[in-house]
């Protein structure tokens, strides 16, 4: 069957009744925009793919060895155990926002909300995390050298999108507090937690490249 | 309720759905932030028409400075270096790519699948809005030097390169993602506003050459993001990314930049095929011949192209043994391209052909187009290329795609849709003689510089051998590419005269089938007042027309819409 | 292991096993499901697990070659 039929004037075979028409009308925007979405997450999935590329070629094609020499050293590698338990803390967040999507599904607000604070909460220690990490990194600098070129840049752009998402469930948070969204219709909630999985997958190829290769 | 199409069904419209957005009255909200995508495409014909004009003019300092072998007219190196540069930005990023999909795609898609405005109108409006603001900033950097590294800004250069180049990094940036959001909007608009019974390959081809370009530019265009937040943070922040005395590679650059900017060529070359699709069995009078290979081979190309970039880099330093498969998958891209001029030319065959302008522009495409097509696989091939990289054999290549590609193209469609903008029609003789000179001049300007580059002619150079040869073809291109600037005036004049006072066009002066020629011109503000359904492709020339539902429509009197493209507001 | 470092393994291992754990879970709880936003989750959640076991190798020092810090 054809697509839109109901957003395009079509009545779907039966159901008259206001409810059921616009249930309709709601699926399909909420169809289009989840597939809007998604096409988003992907071309984002090639910026970092693109920096990663950056990433490979230089340390593969370029550099003569890795980590790279500067000034007769070289230099030392990133700190495995402390990247670790930060990325489980990123990986629990995930873990913690499919669970809140699904406890707001099945309509237990509690559990959202712990679920939902948790993934806030978790986020944000991330962030701290990334920011002693960044402290303490001895790689020379952002401009230093290629290796920081790329951690600092793919790290980075990695934080923002975290930054973004910590304030994108924030907003998410207060908006179900304030009734936007019920247990029918929750599509922001939906996108925050694609969004939100999305983030971490990229720590999962950014975690092997920087401190497990 | 009744049935009108197995599985489609009409009936009495509900009263959420008549939650009517009415047409804007404030001059604002109707012309300048409309959300309406007539209103927004041809915003980008206007606009990407004024880009047009400026980056023509810098083509005509470019070849006005070759009419002399050393610099006797007097333009510097530097100036020189500037002008070709932003006459190459400007001319991919802001006319010809905006143009193809920005103003085509969004003035002629949504009406072609019979819906009512894309997917996400807002977001139409936010993306149409970046591209004027990439537009000035590009431009601006005239005034604090602007980019020297030609369009493709190769590091080193460019990373030294004046502060303009800066400037050009945001701008393209922004034109990047204004294409971005472009392409995720047009395929959630084709993939989920079809009118009922459009399947995909009941879909026209335009529709099938803006979805296959969309694709391409959602995917590619974060490359080049990545490629020029890189090149920013290098020139800005002194990150070593491209610096090879700082462990950075300047192949790396060329790899992030062609990924895109190959692609990039598909999206400026197939959206102009979907328009030929469109022109050449209107006015042959017959069905399209190989409806789903053109379609198939549309996505085959985008597919395709995403796997050739690097056949712009085999004098680059890249790994030898990795320039065999390019230049084999870079030549397979011939055989869906084939597939599509074959297709074209037989649905000539036997026709009833009408010389209209818009035909003329399409067949004069299918000429330049292959001639540069050909020239296309001469640059593939890695021993040819490794003699004519560089020169003014590849400048010829790509005007004979682009200009005779792409821009045709643009014209035949401009000729085309202009009564459905408008509602007027254009002067025909007028029209055929742009044509002609067009074309005339077109090969005068570029056909000489096969051989001049073939002979060793570098590109991107003010000064060349001053041997009578030389110098003789380059001022018979440089005096054919001002006649070809002067056709534009004919052009422009034609426009301007038709939009005052032109002969009133009807809904359908083509006696076309596509959907958009079913409703009244100028398309009315909500498009259709009841969607129709639709039953076959809609290229059957002798058939009846495909479409139910609209004759019930033609018989209302009243402009009443029955409800409005922008459903409830839901989240 | 030895010192913070030690420490840190542990918790990372820990921590990522029950991650993993939870997220097999709610793997499990998408798996019938078919919506395009159900079939992106069951990719992401199956890479974040996948993360998951990259931690642990992590921890017991199969990953990096040559110990890492």
């Amino acid at each position: 069957m054809s697509v839109s039929i109901a957003k395009q004037g079509y009545q779907l075979g039966h159901g008259h009744d206001d409810h059921d028409h616009e249930q309709v009308i709601y699926q399909e925007t909420r169809d289009m925009r989840l597939l809007g979405f998604v096409l988003f997450l992907c071309s984002d999935v090639v910026l970092f793919s693109s920096f990663i590329f950056a990433y490979i070629y230089l340390r593969t094609t370029v550099a003569p060895i890795w980590p790279p020499m500067i000034d007769g050293h070289q230099l030392p590698r990133l700190d495995t155990a402390f990247a670790a338990v930060n990325s489980v803390v990123l990986f629990g967040s995930g873990v913690t926002m499919h669970y809140a999507l699904e406890n707001w599904k099945h309509g237990t607000r509690a559990m959202y909300n712990l679920f939902m604070g948790l993934t806030i909460l978790l986020g944000a220690m991330f962030l701290g995390g990334q920011a002693y990490e960044y402290a303490h990194a001895q790689i020379g600098g952002w401009s230093g050298n290629t290796f920081g070129a790329s951690f600092f840049t793919l790290t980075g752009m990695h934080g923002f999108h975290v930054f973004v998402g910590v304030v994108f469930l924030a907003v998410l948070w207060w908006q179900s507090s304030r009734g936007v969204y019920d247990h029918e219709r929750y599509f922001g909630l939906t996108a925050g937690t694609l969004y939100w999985h999305f983030v971490d997958v990229i720590w999962v190829a950014l975690f092997f490249l920087f401190y497990l290769w | 309720m009744a049935t009108i199409a197995p599985g489609v069904k009409t009936g009495p419209y509900h009263a959420v759905l008549d939650h009517i957005h009415p047409e804007p009255t404030s001059f604002i909200r109707k012309y300048i932030f409309s959300i309406d995508h007539k209103v927004i495409g041809i915003q980008y014909m206007i606009t990407g028409g004024l880009f047009f004009l400026i980056a023509g003019m810098l083509a005509e300092v470019i070849r006005y400075t070759l009419l002399q072998p050393q610099g006797q007219m007097g333009i510097s190196a530097a100036t020189y270096n500037g002008v070709y540069s932003m006459h190459g930005s400007a001319m991919v990023w802001l006319v010809i790519i905006p143009l193809v999909t920005g103003a085509f795609g969004n003035f002629v898609m949504p009406l072609q699948i019979g819906a009512r405005d894309v997917a996400f109108p807002w977001l139409n409006l936010l993306a149409f809005w970046m591209f004027p603001v990439a537009g000035v900033i590009l431009f601006s950097s005239f005034l604090i030097g602007a980019p020297d590294a030609g369009w493709t800004e190769y590091p080193p250069i460019s990373v030294q390169g004046p502060p303009g180049t800066t400037l050009w990094c945001i701008a393209i940036f922004l034109i990047g993602v204004s294409s971005t959001l472009t392409g995720i909007n047009f395929i959630v608009t084709i993939y989920k506003m079809r009118a009922p019974g459009m399947t995909l390959t009941r879909m026209p081809l335009f529709v099938w050459a803006q979805f296959a370009t969309a694709g391409l530019s959602f995917i590619a265009t974060t490359a080049l993001a990545a490629a020029l937040l890189a090149l920013f943070c290098e020139r800005v922040f002194n990150v070593p990314f491209y610096d090879p005395s700082r462990g950075g590679s300047p192949v790396l650059w060329q790899h992030m930049f062609w990924f895109y900017s190959h692609p990039a060529v598909y999206i400026m070359i197939l959206p102009a095929f979907g328009i030929v699709s469109e022109v050449l069995p209107t006015f042959s009078r017959k069905p399209i011949f190989g409806y789903k290979m053109i379609a198939f081979s549309t996505v085959a190309i985008a597919l395709l192209g995403f796997s050739v970039w690097a056949h712009h880099m085999f004098t680059s330093g890249m790994v030898p043994w990795l320039q065999l498969p390019f230049m084999i998958i870079t030549m397979l891209i011939a055989i869906p391209t084939g597939v599509k001029i074959f297709s074209w030319v037989a649905t000539l065959w036997g026709g009833s052909i009408r010389w209209t302008t818009p035909m003329l522009f399409a067949t004069g495409f299918l000429i330049t187009f292959t001639l540069g097509g050909l020239t296309g696989f001469f640059l593939a091939a890695v021993p040819a290329d490794y003699h004519e990289h560089g020169t003014y054999f590849v400048v010829a290549h790509f005007h004979y795609v682009l200009y005779g590609g792409s821009v045709m193209g643009l014209f035949a469609g401009f000729y085309y849709w202009w009564p459905k903008m408008t509602g007027r029609m254009y002067n025909e003789a007028m029209g055929q003689w742009h044509f002609w000179i067009t074309f005339v001049a077109f090969n005068c300007t570029f056909m000489p510089m096969h051989w001049l580059g073939l002979m060793g002619m570098p590109r991107r150079v003010p000064i060349y051998d001053p041997a009578a040869w030389y110098v003789f073809w380059n001022q018979f291109a440089s005096i054919s590419s001002f006649v070809l600037a002067a056709s534009m005036l004919l052009f422009a004049y034609n426009f301007w005269s038709s939009f005052r006072s032109g002969k009133i066009a009807g809904p359908n002066p083509w006696g076309a089938r596509t959907l958009e020629w079913m409703i009244s011109s100028p398309a009315p503000y909500y498009n259709f007042k009841k969607i129709p359904a639709v039953l076959a492709t809609p290229y059957d020339f002798g058939n009846p027309l495909p479409y139910l539902g609209l004759e019930a429509a033609e018989g209302a009197t009243e402009a009443t819409p029955t409800h409005s493209s922008h459903p409830v507001p839901t989240y | 292991m030895e010192g913070l470092a030690g420490v840190e393994k542990i918790i990372a291992l820990i921590g990522a096993i029950v991650v993993f754990i939870f997220a097999l879970i709610g793997l499990r709880g998408e798996w019938k499901k078919t919506g395009l936003d159900d079939q992106v989750t069951k990719l992401l959640l199956g890479l974040m697990a996948f993360g998951c076991v990259l931690v642990v190798l992590a921890a017991f020092g199969v990953l990096p070659r040559g110990g890492g810090a």
